[in-house]
């Protein structure tokens, strides 16, 4: 019986530690014996800490040996959640870490906000596991929740009420098609269970008998993750959204959910309903990611919304990955998840660095070659990693999703999967291409006024220089990131 | 028979719920309740199942729906009352500082 505690120790402890942080933020924040101080650093830095805690607990957690205890309950944990799990932590620590220099600068001082980063890793923690619909909705929705008011976070400022209140309205309809898809699978098989699914599933497509219910459940499920994870048809107002958050939030908005809510919409499609599958649909919408993603950024002048609508076509492309229900199409998809999480970590670490009032356009960035050159070399080597140009890790990711999909069969979609990526590098001038624009705007132009920048705190240089080594040595050496991302493919499908 | 006009009553209210969510033009706050219809259609929908199957988690879902529910109609109203003290109206269209 204490085994189950065990398992579960990594979420019992963050669920305590968020809890006492909210209480130790605002006990001693208004209290008056110490002048009401605002304790929004010492509560990053205590979350950070706990964060950091809570990854060492669920690296070194001795639940592989009892996951045969949860056969049948909630939860199944085998080696592609735990590796799975480290990834969101990983990201989080980070973006916590994004956190402090922008609280400094904007004098934030609501310390409760803080809290809203550890609460929603607990629910990626539930999430990745998560073998049954119940789990899947009570993880998924408390997650949205926190993100809503997340993005919501900078009171009195409109660009974030509206962020916020958009986000509540994309996230809240999206909840509602989930919970009608895992209605419609409990109505017309009386199962919640992915492994019982599984097996009713089975000969799904084989036998003429494919029932309407089944087929809405399955569909409106399917569409509502994808709303979730911002794929094209259905990206309402992503843009907005990411451009009217707080940076920091902005950068935990692209990477977390979209770590947490691919794994899980992986484990729902290949163990529950295999038979089942919306390839048509995943295709469909990897397709149109992408072409948006490349096509929709031209225009852009600011700084934030480009890499809004860039992390949108690189999502569709890692569910290319996902959309061949192959062993290589899922190994693909976390290698494409692990080098986008360094990438959107390496470009929002230094999205806020370059400020002296606020980068907001893109011609701010102009001449950034001769002010700060080692701020300009990372972010041209995020950019095209982004572009998927060869020494660099982005592809790397891009090569194997594609080959992946040309494995499984889907020979519209890797040419057109090329032809993206290309438009989005094709630099020279002709048709100047966002990403090799970026390049060109911070090395060859010179603006008309001079702007210089504040140096680079020390946690968001630590960050950036980890995860821009990640993207370079990744390339050369990319062996264990393979072998890795194998073994996880592999323990999901068994 | 039987299920199936319960059925078809829950997700009349879902598809207004819906509706109301794609063509509000009114002001914002209204918007939280059609997001409320629509998760209760799901909810009856679970505990219509939950007799007509003879299951349990239905009713057990329905509960844990009901609690998300609520939470989330609190945020939105959060949200929506801070929209309020920013911008000092409520309309729709409003919410347009946001281009492109």
């Amino acid at each position: 019986m204490f085994n189950l505690f065990l398992a579960v120790s990594p979420e019992i402890f963050i669920i305590n530690a968020t809890f006492i942080l909210l209480i130790h933020g605002v006990v001693f924040s208004t209290s008056k014996k110490d002048d009401y101080p605002p304790l929004v650093s010492n509560v990053g830095w205590l979350g950070l800490l706990s964060v950091i805690t809570l990854l060492l607990l669920a690296a070194g957690a001795p639940l592989l040996t009892i996951a045969h205890l949860f056969r049948n309950n909630l939860f199944r944990r085998d080696n592609s959640t735990y590796f799975c799990q480290i990834l969101p932590l990983l990201s989080t620590a980070g973006t916590i870490s994004m956190c402090f220099d922008s609280f400094e600068q904007e004098r934030f001082d609501a310390s409760e906000s803080i809290v809203l980063i550890p609460l929603p890793t607990r629910s990626m923690l539930l999430m990745i596991p998560a073998h049954d619909s119940i789990a899947m909705y009570l993880a998924i929705e408390p997650q949205s929740l926190c993100f809503y008011v997340i993005a919501a976070s900078k009171r009195k400022s409109e660009f974030s009420t509206e962020a916020g209140s958009k986000y509540l309205i994309l996230g809240a309809f999206p909840s509602g098609i989930l919970l009608f898809g895992c209605d419609m699978i409990y109505g017309s098989t009386g199962a919640t269970h992915f492994d019982q699914l599984a097996k009713i599933l089975t000969g799904y497509e084989i036998t003429g008998a494919r029932s309407s219910g089944i087929f809405m459940g399955i569909l409106s499920i399917a569409v509502g993750s994808l709303f979730k994870i911002t794929a094209v048809p259905l990206y309402m107002w992503a843009p907005d959204i990411y451009e009217g958050s707080p940076t920091p939030v902005t950068a935990f908005l692209s990477i977390a959910p979209k770590i947490s809510i691919s794994a899980n919409m992986s484990r729902v499609s290949i163990v529950g309903s295999y038979g089942g599958t919306l390839q048509q649909i995943f295709f469909f919408c990897s397709i149109a990611s992408m072409i948006l993603g490349a096509l929709a950024a031209m225009a852009q002048t600011k700084v934030k919304r480009p890499l809004a609508h860039s992390s949108i076509g690189h999502v569709g492309y890692i569910r290319t990955g996902f959309s061949c229900g192959t062993i290589e199409g899922i190994q693909s998809l976390l290698i494409g998840i692990f080098i986008y999480a360094s990438m959107t970590i390496d470009a929002f670490a230094i999205v806020p660095a370059l400020r002296q009032t606020r980068v907001k356009y893109i011609a701010d960035l102009g001449a950034l070659a001769k002010t700060n050159p080692i701020s300009a070399m990372t972010f041209s080597i995020t950019m095209f990693s982004y572009a998927g140009i060869p020494p660099l890790a982005g592809f790397c990711s891009k090569f194997y999703l594609f080959f992946a999909a040309l494995g499984c069969g889907a020979y519209f979609l890797a040419p057109v999967g090329v032809v993206t990526s290309v438009i989005g590098r094709w630099a020279a001038g002709r048709l100047p291409f966002y990403y090799i624009r970026l390049a060109k705007r911070m090395f060859f132009d010179r603006p008309r006024t001079w702007i210089l920048y504040e140096p680079m705190d020390r946690d968001k240089s630590l960050l950036l220089a980890m995860t821009s080594s990640f993207i370079t040595s990744s390339f050369p050496y990319p062996s264990p990131l393979f072998d890795l991302t194998h073994q996880m493919a592999l323990s999901s499908y068994l | 028979m039987d299920p199936i006009k319960y059925f078809t009553f829950s997700m009349i209210i879902s598809i207004l719920g819906i509706r109301g969510i794609l063509l509000n033009r009114r002001n914002i706050p209204i918007m939280s309740m059609p997001i409320e219809s629509m998760l209760l259609a799901v909810n009856s929908n679970f505990l219509v199942f939950s007799v007509s199957l003879d299951d349990m988690m239905g009713q057990l879902f329905a509960l844990l729906v009901l609690t998300v529910a609520a939470a989330e109609s609190a945020i939105g109203s959060a949200i929506f009352v801070n929209t309020f003290r920013v911008r000092g109206t409520i309309a729709v269209e409003s919410i347009n500082c946001i281009q492109g």
